[in-house]
């Protein structure tokens, strides 16, 4: 699925918090089209990484680079880089003083990519295909979880990014909403989007992603493809992991 | 006149549950006169207060051992203060008026009260029950001060001092305001028709102190006055009167504020070290007052009381036009209230989110610091008496630059914990979307932020607008002040106090109901 164009370049990227090393020199890239699966143990370091990705956690040392742009570069204007990288988080955060509309037209309206009319037939079309389109002006508060994050993963998509990081996108969800989620989820992979996805659903990470990466005391212990990593893990700590979550 | 009487029954009732236990004394002693409006026959709360007191004082030597009540600042304050310090057990209670003391004497609160002997007299008059001793506590002369160094003032008055008292218009004043029965409101002194090519001067003036000075149909008049607008005529120059609190006047003096002031200063050796005096002009005496067990009058009805105090000479006025100074203070106040309040909420959320904006988190903190550390009242002086010492604006400016730099700072901190009870993830949303600080802060947190602390912004406006009460400090005619011109001319306490305090109360009131509205419309938004 993934074509040769590079969209992410993460060269040993390191992140202390007060002394604390959370990441120690993590390199990879991240090609067009790649859905890449980030599993390991709480408190690896896999959600501080994915915030690495569009800068919300400013890394120690290293370099981000996004398609060619070197995120850590202080003259870089990250918010112009950040309307190309997308992001769903755990809680959602959906603005609560909102419609679900105007949740949507938000970043597009303000940063001018958009007009007001263009962009509220672009929120309607995106929440006819998560068949929510009757929540249009709904406030957020009225919706279930599994629906809020619908609607905030179409948020995402409608400042039109060339990547979305979630950051386990389903982690705060009861169980049956999980799977509308991860089925919107799998649409978008399906549509070449290039995903970076923190996750527990070993399901999904199975099924959808085309690289699982498996993170474990700040680095990189093991990567591959699915299959491998799930059906022959090499590290002893994988296949520790691998043995408390299936 | 009787539906009016009706609708203040009302307020009596609203009145006596808002000033609760606090006034507990004064509200049952009062709501015996609304019980007896209309009857002249009630005995009056001062006799039981005169029969209590053990050995009432009948001479001056009677008064070690007493509670006096004195006018703070005044001659009376600085002679009595020698009986406070020998042990005798003499307590002396300061008041800002004179109408206070007297008003705390007629309550048993105090056994006596020292001061002027023309106020005095007026207060006996308005008084029944009280007399005035016929022993004098102290004889004393009158002058007007002039600041240290302005010795050139101080000779230009005495020369004009010397020619109208040569000219006979210095007696006749003295008789216009202080004479024999005839003698009183017969000389009135005409401002002359003279060229005024010298300049201004800025007379400092405490008008609650008949028949020196004192408010008369709105303006300023009294024998310390027309004796300034004689001397002002003899100098060819124009005379603007600035009124403002007793004690308030030597410093304004000493910053020149003012230039020269008229309230019936008695010439002292302490008063001699900040200010120099012109030559006398008139003698006084300071007499005691105490409250007559035996002889308490007739006391006027209800209806005869609202009229004195908010008919008569159209009083009402000096309510109405505080009025329109609390609310014009309060509502620019307000507006830089939150102007510079959100500015710096949002600087220190800033700075504790990003690490940005050292030097401007620095100084908001000082300013935080400065402004929640002293009191209110102190910086309103301030910024009247000292930083805006020698530039000439408006009271009402000023006092709308102090309460609103105030106000600011309890608005920043209110601001500040509205934002950071924001989900930093809402932050961090706006953020990922590509939207930068500014745009974040704006259209994601701050409406969220505000939403949070309207009610608590809420409190700090209803604050400051009962806050603005302290503007008679500096001289500024607000609803309080009114009411104490009120006080001061009427010698009644109790229904000025309750009119003003009723009107605050009714402008909170609508203040929070509007709030709740608004409140109740913001949330519906989020369902």
């Amino acid at each position: 699925m993934s074509d040769n164009t590079v969209i992410l370049e993460v060269k040993d990227l390191c992140k202390s918090f007060d002394g604390h090393e959370v990441l120690k020199g993590i390199s990879t890239t991240i090609r067009k089209g790649d859905v890449l699966a980030l599993i390991g143990p709480s408190g690896c370091g896999k959600s501080t990484f994915l915030r690495s990705l569009n800068l919300l956690e400013t890394p120690t040392s290293g370099h981000v680079l996004f398609e060619g742009t070197d995120l850590t570069d202080p003259s870089v204007d990250i918010n112009q880089v950040r309307e190309k990288i997308g992001m769903v988080f755990q809680q959602f955060n959906l603005f609560p003083n909102m419609t679900v509309r105007e949740n949507i037209m938000l970043a597009p309206v303000k940063l001018h990519k958009m007009t007001d009319v263009e962009a509220r037939k672009e929120a309607d079309e995106l929440l006819a295909r998560i068949g929510l389109s009757d929540k249009a002006d709904a406030y957020p508060a009225s919706l279930s979880g599994g629906q809020k994050q619908r609607i905030a993963i179409v948020r995402s998509l409608a400042m039109n990014p060339d990547i979305i990081l979630f950051d386990e996108p389903t982690s705060a969800l009861d169980p049956e909403m999980v799977g509308e989620v991860l089925s919107v989820m799998k649409e978008l992979a399906t549509t070449g989007m290039t995903m970076v996805v923190v996750t527990h659903e070993m399901g999904f990470a199975r099924e959808v992603a085309n690289r699982v990466m498996f993170i474990n005391d700040g680095v990189i212990q093991e990567e591959n493809t699915p299959q491998e990593i799930f059906e022959h893990p090499k590290s002893p700590r994988l296949r520790d992991f691998l043995s408390k979550v299936l | 006149m009787k539906k009016l009487k009706q609708r203040l029954l009302c307020f009596f009732a609203a009145a006596g549950f808002v000033l609760g236990a606090a006034a507990c004394g004064n509200a049952s002693n009062e709501a015996g006169e609304t019980n007896a409006a209309g009857s002249a026959t009630e005995t009056q709360a001062t006799e039981e207060a005169g029969n209590e007191a053990a050995g009432a004082v009948l001479s001056v030597d009677d008064l070690p051992g007493k509670r006096i009540g004195v006018q703070l600042g005044t001659t009376g304050d600085s002679y009595v203060s020698d009986y406070e310090s020998d042990g005798s057990g003499t307590a002396v209670e300061r008041y800002n008026k004179g109408a206070d003391a007297v008003q705390a004497l007629k309550q048993g609160k105090i056994d006596c009260v020292i001061i002027d002997e023309e106020p005095a007299l007026n207060f006996v008059e308005q008084n029944p029950g009280l007399r005035v001793l016929p022993e004098e506590f102290t004889l004393e002369d009158y002058a007007f001060v002039v600041g240290k160094g302005n010795d050139g003032l101080v000779e230009a008055v005495n020369a004009a001092l010397g020619e109208l008292g040569e000219e006979g218009v210095l007696d006749e004043i003295k008789k216009n305001y202080t004479g024999t029965e005839e003698e009183v409101g017969s000389y009135l002194y005409e401002k002359q028709d003279v060229e005024r090519s010298n300049g201004t001067l800025v007379v400092g003036t405490n008008a609650e102190f008949p028949p020196y000075e004192y408010y008369e149909n709105g303006s300023i008049t009294g024998l310390d006055m027309d004796i300034m607008q004689a001397v002002c005529d003899k100098l060819g120059m124009e005379m603007k009167i600035e009124d403002m609190a007793f004690d308030s006047i030597i410093p304004a003096i000493s910053t020149g504020k003012v230039d020269i002031g008229a309230a019936g200063f008695t010439v002292t050796e302490e008063r001699k070290k900040n200010v120099n005096f012109t030559d006398t002009y008139t003698t006084s005496k300071q007499v005691i007052i105490v409250a007559d067990a035996g002889n308490a009058g007739a006391k006027s009805s209800f209806a005869d009381k609202l009229y004195d105090n908010f008919v008569k000479e159209n009083r009402y006025l000096y309510l109405l036009k505080g009025l329109g100074s609390t609310l014009v203070i309060t509502i620019f106040a307000v507006m830089i209230g939150i102007v510079l309040g959100f500015l710096i909420a949002v600087v220190r959320t800033s700075h504790d989110r990003t690490g940005g904006f050292v030097i401007l988190n620095g100084i908001c903190r000082l300013y935080l610091t400065i402004v929640r550390g002293t009191p209110v009242m102190i910086q309103l002086l301030i910024i009247y008496y000292v930083i805006f010492q020698s530039v000439n604006v408006g009271k009402t400016l000023v006092a709308i630059i102090a309460f609103g730099l105030n106000s600011a700072a309890y608005v920043a901190e209110i601001v500040r914990s509205g934002i950071m009870a924001v989900d930093i993830g809402q932050f961090e949303a706006g953020r990922s979307l590509g939207l930068n600080y500014k745009q974040t802060m704006s259209a994601i947190v701050l409406p969220q932020a505000i939403k949070n602390i309207l009610p608590a912004l809420c409190n700090e406006f209803i604050s400051l607008l009962k806050e603005t009460s302290i503007s008679g400090y500096i001289g500024l005619m607000d609803l309080t002040k009114g009411g104490d011109i009120i006080r001061s001319i009427t010698y009644e306490a109790f229904l000025p106090l309750i009119v003003v305090a009723v009107v605050y109360l009714l402008m909170v009131m609508g203040l929070s109901r509007g709030v709740s509205v608004l409140e109740r419309r913001l949330r519906n938004n989020e369902r």
